[in-house]
């Protein structure tokens, strides 16, 4: 049997140990988008006159927009731009770390190393289930979003929606393999979860704090977020979308060396 | 022939804690070989450094003739491996984690796991959480053994299944080994050990206290025996025959602690009239406590 059928193995398994979750959060994720493009015919107007009246911070924070706020403004305002990006890396983050320290914990992982795979595969087949799960919760995102810009009507155009979740995967991905990398240094699948999910948030707030205030702006720079740009209104990062997935595959090849000179705890 | 496992002083520390310190050991091909010892005095350390699930400190291991750091997944082909503490995936069945294993194992069936499902009387189809601490036990026995390999590790295997179980799980193993099969089995249940195994091996601290077959490790130490003669009978005289301990004197019954042959005592017990005589054998269990008691500071 090859390395690659092994592989191939693993991902089924954590596949299949994890599609309903899978299919929740991408009816959940799908569901908020289409309720914020649902939202978007009555709130355009609206959002018009609250920006007009708006403190400066804020028409900042909503992209310092004349007239009335397209669908991609609406969209990418928190939907696209943070809410998503905020979210979605929790769902791999809880991966990265089940399938090595997670494991560990259950006492799973002396049964699974008795059997012929290399610990390698392992990180493989996790870093490839998180791929897998990130793209399937996007597209079912994308598919629930569109199919309400489409009853409702509503001018956006669907490469420009796919572009948006086309640049939140690496950065999902990115946490989701620094948990990863986490797990195999400590045998605290807790712990583990708790250091990407701060960098995460603290990024988030960063972000937050510099599309209000100017002082905040520098800041920025450290922050994910700021780098995934705004997509859906044709600001698409392909140097920040590579370097996020250099710095993933930099972190698998880690998260390799490391598991494969550790002991595995009982 | 290859020995199917041989360490060269192997040693595992966990910080200033020794797990395992310098052990030489060797099992021969198609024996059933029984390592003993308390909890903590390394026996798991052994095992899970054969499978490179940890990594040594010091000296070197191999099985089936392979290194067990560079060749792990080659060996860990060969070998069924059951662990002393193992979790199972509640939600899976007995069957979808057989077929599992069986995929990474490049099967492209269970195997002899039906069979030897029905033998332990395990119902294969249901959840792992609905299964008892037995059951899931179960489980694990059967995915050591269903690929049938040529080596068989395993580690304290019948805790937690009836004692009928155990008896048909004792029997697998001889089978095993009549086939040719070798198998390492850890333990501190010493009568299954007793039953079942060639040579065993007596771990402590870390360290290897004795090696010898079962046979004659049973054979050797302190045998209990009981003379009754017609008259009442000086216990001196049995006192200061070599290998003699414990004399007890009772009106006419003489009872005695043998720890060598017993050519010595029979000829001493000839020069009386002897009604009755009895040698009891110390179980494995005895003969544990003695190697501890012998070791005791």
């Amino acid at each position: 049997m090859t390395g690659s059928q092994k592989i191939w193995a693993l991902v089924s398994h954590q596949l299949r140990r994890r599609w309903r979750s899978l299919l929740g959060w991408g009816l959940a994720l799908g569901a908020l988008g289409a309720l914020y493009v649902g939202l978007y015919p009555s709130m355009s107007g609206l959002m018009e006159d609250f920006i007009k009246n708006a403190p400066e911070s804020l028409q900042r924070w909503m992209g310092n927009s004349e007239g009335p706020m397209t669908a991609e403004q609406w969209l990418g305002m928190e939907f696209l731009n943070l809410m998503v990006p905020l979210a979605l890396p929790f769902l791999v983050i809880l991966m990265g770390t089940r399938t090595v320290a997670g494991d560990e914990e259950r006492k799973n992982l002396d049964l699974l190393l008795g059997l012929p795979i290399h610990r390698r595969h392992l990180i493989a087949s996790t870093t490839v289930t998180m791929a897998i799960s990130l793209t399937a919760v996007l597209v079912s995102t994308w598919l629930l979003t569109y199919i309400a810009v489409l009853i409702a009507q509503v001018d956006l155009r669907p490469g420009r929606l796919a572009l948006s979740f086309v640049a939140i995967w690496p950065m999902s991905l990115l946490f989701g393999v620094l948990a990863l990398f986490m797990s195999t240094l400590v045998r605290r699948a807790f712990v583990a979860n708790v250091m990407p999910a701060v960098i995460l948030v603290v990024m988030y707030v960063l972000e937050l704090l510099g599309q209000l205030s100017q002082k905040m702006e520098p800041a920025q720079v450290v922050s994910l977020f700021h780098h995934l740009g705004k997509p859906i209104e044709g600001d698409f990062h392909l140097l920040a979308v590579l370097l996020m997935l250099a710095g993933a595959c930099v972190l698998v090849a880690g998260a390799m060396v490391a598991f494969s000179k550790r002991d595995i705890y009982t | 022939m290859q020995p199917a496992v041989l360490t060269e002083r192997l040693t595992k520390r966990y910080g200033l804690r020794i797990g395992i310190d310098s052990l030489d050991l060797e099992i021969r091909s198609g024996e059933v070989f029984g390592f003993i010892g308390p909890n903590g005095a390394g026996k798991t350390t052994t095992l899970r450094l054969l499978l490179d699930l940890i990594h040594p400190t010091g000296g070197r291991a191999q099985v089936l003739g392979l290194d067990c750091h560079n060749d792990s997944v080659a060996i860990r082909r060969s070998v069924g491996y059951l662990p002393g503490d193992f979790g199972l995936d509640t939600r899976m069945t007995g069957r979808d984690l057989l077929g599992y294993f069986g995929r990474l194992r490049g099967l492209s069936d269970l195997g002899i796991a039906p069979q030897l499902a029905a033998r332990l009387g395990l119902d294969l189809d249901l959840p792992m959480g609905r299964l008892s601490r037995g059951n899931r036990q179960k489980v694990g026995l059967v995915q050591a053994l269903f690929h049938q390999p040529p080596l068989l590790i395993l580690d304290e295997p019948t805790t937690g299944v009836d004692p009928l179980v155990q008896d048909t799980f004792l029997q697998v193993l001889r089978e095993a080994r009549d086939e040719g099969r070798t198998v390492f089995l850890s333990s501190h249940i010493l009568s299954e050990v007793e039953r079942v195994c060639d040579r065993v091996a007596i771990v402590r601290g870390g360290k290897l206290a004795a090696l010898e077959t079962t046979d004659s490790l049973l054979e050797k130490r302190r045998k209990r025996v009981t003379m009754t003669f017609t008259a009442p009978v000086e216990g001196a005289t049995f006192a200061k025959l070599p290998g003699v301990s414990e004399v007890r004197v009772d009106d006419k019954t003489v009872s005695l602690r043998l720890h060598d042959g017993i050519d010595a005592v029979v000829k001493a017990a000839a020069r009386h009239t002897l009604v009755d005589m009895s040698i009891i054998h110390p179980t494995l269990d005895e003969i544990f406590m003695s190697y501890y008691e012998e070791q005791q500071p």
